[in-house]
């Protein structure tokens, strides 16, 4: 309390956006990293990838399923929802998303029926729309943060791409843990064929030093932006927050990954590369939460 | 009624903080508990025998230029040409996005009515040639509605002539809700806000590089 400074009534109200948003960026995240991810093989022609192809599409497709409905569940009026479509804003950012989240999942559709007839042209060409598709249903999230100018956490023009580096970390991490499931228990010969984990591995390793550029700079400006914006950094760094950020997603969503992934004692051993994978999911999802949640903790009356 | 602007000052050095104006905005709109369309905040600062408290009435602020209407994705919240900005009760599908986006925190989710909600300046009062219930009620004349297109109204005239604050002028959201004599630690959302410090845990680690001064 700086000299005695006391609010004796104040209104705070009830921070809008709850869980349901966070674990719906989460899940669209995690859908274009693996949609992302099965175009290496069938539309960048990166023969390696193969495998990832269709397990990629039907997990993306599956994820952007579940995804709207936590939008739907967290409405007020989730029996209004359709009044997007007819009434809809341009200037909007959630508008750009009812049309995305439209768009995305029926050309995923589409690309994995193609290759799963194998009509390998078509899956080339619905690859290649649905990679600007894939980018903008994560990117457009981070807009939708980053447009409401209120709060100070999220109005930077970084957010776009601290989501979509986030949505690539999580994907490849989610695509790790499923090929080694799908080899270990669905396939004919239960054994994990390891070279595609290790190569997904250091792909994701690079993404997590890129990942943590990208939070580091955004602290570094937040730090010395304005009031607002030094509370903010303040809040995930020191206070209510922090345990999450810096214990959950920082130490163990990135430090102890990329130790698994870096020390030689470690990244020679399949079972260390799926721990790296899941502890990185974990603090991806802690990221998502610290984000939506800890941007609103901040009081703006 | 064409180019009206409505607009609202309040001056502080005639508040006396009795909430009257809160309390006659709760009852023209039976606002449920627990959410405000219009409240007054309260700070106390200074050491004994050196101590004041100062006042601020929070309301809609019917920007310029709302967050709130540029993000609405169904058009549910807009402004009226007279500047009003109201929120279209059959519309709205309560994504609560406009709750994020207000730099001011007067929207709420409503929770008997489940869309959001918010202060309309009493446009029904004002349609029908009254003041808001807020102004109206106040005991000691501290707010001042009127027309701010028009120079011989009293509001333009108690512009003229005193010095004003808006609240956040950085947002670049031009308020019409204008203070004269606002406590700047009032004004600011997070000047000394009542959160207890917590001890840090990790700061000894990294050294002081992050703690700087201005928590103010």
């Amino acid at each position: 309390m700086e000299s005695g400074l006391n609010i004796i009534y104040n209104v705070y109200h009830t921070p809008p956006l709850e869980f349901p948003i966070a674990v719906y960026f989460y899940l669209t995240g995690l859908s274009a990293g693996s949609f992302l991810l099965s175009t290496l093989a069938y539309g960048f022609g990166i023969e390696k990838f193969k495998p990832l192809g269709l397990l990629g599409v039907s997990l993306a497709v599956i994820l952007l399923i579940l995804a709207p409905i936590n939008l739907i569940i967290d409405l007020e009026q989730p029996m209004r929802f359709w009044h997007l479509f007819p009434y809809l804003n341009m200037k909007s950012p959630i508008t750009y998303g009812t049309f995305l989240l439209s768009l995305y999942p029926l050309n995923a559709i589409i690309y994995g029926y193609f290759m799963y007839k194998k009509n390998y042209r078509l899956t080339k060409i619905f690859g290649f729309i649905g990679i600007p598709l894939a980018i903008s249903v994560h990117g457009y999230t981070g807009f939708i943060l980053a447009l409401s100018k209120a709060r100070a956490l999220w109005n930077t023009a970084l957010m776009p791409f601290l989501f979509l580096v986030s949505a690539m970390v999580s994907g490849i991490a989610m695509m790790m843990i499923a090929v080694a499931i799908k080899q270990r228990y669905f396939s004919e010969d239960k054994h994990i064929h390891d070279n595609i984990i290790f190569d997904l591995g250091k792909i994701l390793n690079m993404t997590i030093f890129l990942d943590l550029f990208l939070i580091l700079s955004d602290i570094l400006v937040l730090q010395t932006a304005d009031t607002e914006a030094h509370h903010a950094a303040m809040l995930i760094l020191t206070s209510d927050f922090s345990p999450m950020f810096l214990g959950v997603e920082i130490i163990i969503g990135s430090f102890i990954p990329l130790m698994l992934f870096n020390i030689p004692m470690f990244k020679k051993r399949i079972g260390f590369q799926i721990a790296a994978a899941i502890l990185v999911m974990i603090g991806i999802l802690a990221m998502r939460y610290v984000m939506v949640i800890g941007g609103q903790s901040i009081p703006l009356s | 009624m064409a180019n009206i602007r409505w607009g609202i000052v309040i001056d502080l050095r005639r508040c006396v903080g009795c909430h009257t104006c809160s309390v006659a905005c709760k009852s023209e709109f039976l606002v449920p508990l627990s959410v405000y369309r219009q409240w007054v905040k309260v700070i106390e600062k200074g050491q004994y025998p050196n101590v004041s408290r100062s006042f601020l009435p929070s309301m809609c602020n019917c920007c310029e230029n709302p967050i709130c209407v540029h993000n609405c994705p169904t058009q549910a919240t807009f402004k009226r040409e007279d500047g009003i900005v109201l929120q279209d009760p059959h519309r709205c599908i309560g994504c609560k996005y406009c709750i994020a986006s207000c730099p001011y925190d007067v929207r709420y989710a409503d929770p008997m009515k489940r869309i959001v909600q918010k202060c309309t300046w009493c446009h029904h009062r004002i349609d029908t040639g009254l003041e808001p219930a807020c102004v109206n009620a106040c005991p000691s004349f501290a707010m001042t509605f009127g027309d701010l297109n028009d120079p011989e109204s009293r509001i333009s005239k108690v512009l003229a002539s005193n010095a004003v604050q808006v609240l956040k002028p950085e947002k670049d959201t031009r308020p019409h809700v204008y203070y004269i004599g606002a406590d700047e630690v009032a004004m600011r959302a997070i000047g000394g806000a009542n959160r207890k410090e917590k001890p840090v845990w990790w700061l000894w680690v990294m050294g002081n590089f992050v703690k700087k001064e201005h928590k103010g």
